[in-house]
């Protein structure tokens, strides 16, 4: 492994979100837009006994852990696509014509795609804070969700290193990505009540434990609550094994 | 190459292996594409052999779906073979890529840049790639970006570029390492006519190099201004091979276009 290549690819790839308008805006734009719409139409509205803790407070404040989730699904989609749109102009196999190892060039990317997952994870964080949508959570708390919600982007790298092995365009891969992510968002997301039955659907779905977690955390449940650590363990195994997947499957069929 | 450069390029790898005496080596090569049925069986490269010999600019003509570009992507690896043998700078294809991948520099037929980095930034990764030192990266980008005529636009992002500016700096992406060996798969297609004459003139320029260059394309005045040998392949088959002149006189054609005309009884642009 040679910092110099690696280097060299992070920097393009934080190049591409400044250059590329669509990655800037599904990886900043758009959940920023999510938190503030929500935020300014729910954030005024006060309930009472709400979920499962019994809490009140305003709605927003019980949404945001869903909405933070669903943020770190949007990884994904830059993902998929830019590495189909390199293939499709022939980058992938020019890259593959110099010294470049496999374990260089994928690697360089989980490492850009990280960086770009922690600038989206903290301005959401920042932006959820002003808006009113942090006053349960505690400091250690803050912490250990920014600390899921990197994890959580490393599984939806995952998702996004599949769809660009399966999808033979980008086009394609815009479409197919959803494939991963609407049934996330739909099932996943604790955003409302869903019946029991939903819940074994939900079992093989990490935004499942990453809103769960940030729930527990933003509702202000005490850190020694093993269910947020089960959440995050059962969070790392599922992005272990989908990075995992992804770059074996992306090296051995998506390189062409 | 000085003997002083040559221990430098050994430090770096960047020495042909073992004591072949060719840049390049190809034998009885074979690449045959398996369909679902034997019917669909398409032998895109059907047993050709040849060599190129260190410093020569060599061509390879032929019309499209000849096997022309196949055999440049087993060359570097892209594509393993199905039959045969081959070597680059002395390495075998299938056994030390990795030394291989180190000697060459590719120029593929779609010109693969990052369309939105501008020319130096795509420059200096693949530079980089190639794990050039900063300083020297520089230097070579300068001199190629002036000698192609692509300095004054190289901060604009290669979206913004024309064909044949994006076929330059497609060129110039595949020498910034400075390779001893250089795959060209028609670099100048797509080029107006006076910016194919520079890039001519730019390739040319490459035989003081002592650089060993395997030029694909379909222009057969390219072929006649730049190669010292070709080999002209049809169907997957070699069919001719020689330096033009000695082609032209032999086989009493007009000029390489004649040649392939009287050996296959059909034109090179044909189809294109």
């Amino acid at each position: 492994m040679k910092r110099q290549r690696i280097f060299a690819f992070v920097k393009i790839q934080l190049q591409s979100l400044i250059k590329v308008p669509t990655a800037l805006f599904i990886v900043l734009l758009l959940p920023v837009a999510l938190i503030l719409i929500f935020g300014f139409a729910f954030g005024s509205i006060y309930v009472e006994d709400y979920g499962w803790t019994g809490q009140s407070g305003y709605l927003f404040e019980f949404m945001v852990p869903g909405f933070i989730a669903i943020s770190g699904l949007f990884m994904a989609i830059p993902v998929a696509l830019s590495f189909s749109e390199d293939r499709e102009q022939g980058l992938l196999k020019r890259i593959n014509t110099t010294p470049t190892s496999a374990a260089e060039f994928m690697g360089s990317h989980v490492i850009s795609n990280m960086i770009m997952a922690i600038i989206q994870v903290a301005i959401i964080f920042i932006l959820t804070f002003l808006m009113g949508g942090m006053k349960l959570i505690t400091l250690e708390g803050i912490i250990l969700s920014f600390v899921i919600m990197v994890i959580f982007s490393l599984s939806t790298i995952g998702f996004g290193l599949i769809t660009a092995t399966i999808s033979k365009s980008a086009k394609a891969a815009g479409g197919i990505v959803w494939i991963f992510l609407l049934p996330q968002q739909l099932l996943a997301a604790n955003l409302y009540p869903l019946p029991p039955e939903t819940q074994i659907v939900t079992m093989f779905m990490p935004l499942h434990y990453a809103s769960d977690a940030l729930t527990l955390l933003f509702y202000g449940v005490d850190l020694s609550n093993l269910r947020i650590w089960w959440d995050l363990m059962i969070l790392v195994i599922f992005s272990l094994v989908l990075i995992v997947a992804g770059i074996l499957l992306f090296k051995k069929y998506g390189r062409a | 190459m000085s003997k002083s450069e040559n221990m430098k390029r050994a430090s770096k790898g960047l020495i042909f292996g073992s004591d072949n005496p060719y840049a390049i080596e190809v034998k009885n090569l074979r690449k045959i594409y398996k369909g679902r049925k034997v019917i669909e069986e398409v032998k895109a490269v059907d047993g050709i052999s040849f060599f190129i010999n260190k410093g020569e600019i060599f061509g390879l003509l032929g019309p499209n779906g000849a096997g022309k570009t196949t055999t440049i992507n087993i060359l570097c690896g892209l594509l393993n073979q199905t039959e045969g043998d081959a070597f680059v700078g002395g390495y075998n294809i299938k056994k030390d890529l990795s030394k291989i991948k180190e000697l060459i520099g590719v120029c593929p037929q779609q010109a693969s840049v990052y369309q939105y980095l501008n020319a130096k930034e795509n420059i200096k990764l693949f530079g980089n790639l190639h794990l050039v030192k900063k300083d020297i990266i520089n230097e070579r980008m300068e001199k190629f970006l002036e000698l192609l005529g692509l300095a004054k636009a190289s901060n604009r992002a290669a979206k913004k570029y024309s064909g044949g500016m994006l076929r330059q700096l497609n060129l110039i992406v595949a020498l910034i390492s400075d390779p001893p060996i250089l795959f060209l798969d028609e670099p100048t297609v797509g080029m107006d006519a006076r910016v194919r004459r520079t890039t001519w003139e730019f390739i040319n320029s490459l035989k003081n190099t002592n650089k060993t260059v395997l030029l694909t394309t379909h222009y057969i005045e390219e072929a006649e201004a730049l190669c010292d040998r070709v080999a002209i392949i049809d169907f997957g088959k070699l069919v001719a091979l020689g330096p033009p002149k000695e082609l032209i006189e032999k086989h009493n054609a007009k000029d390489l276009e004649g040649v392939f005309l009287k050996i296959t009884g059909r034109r090179i642009m044909e189809g294109i």
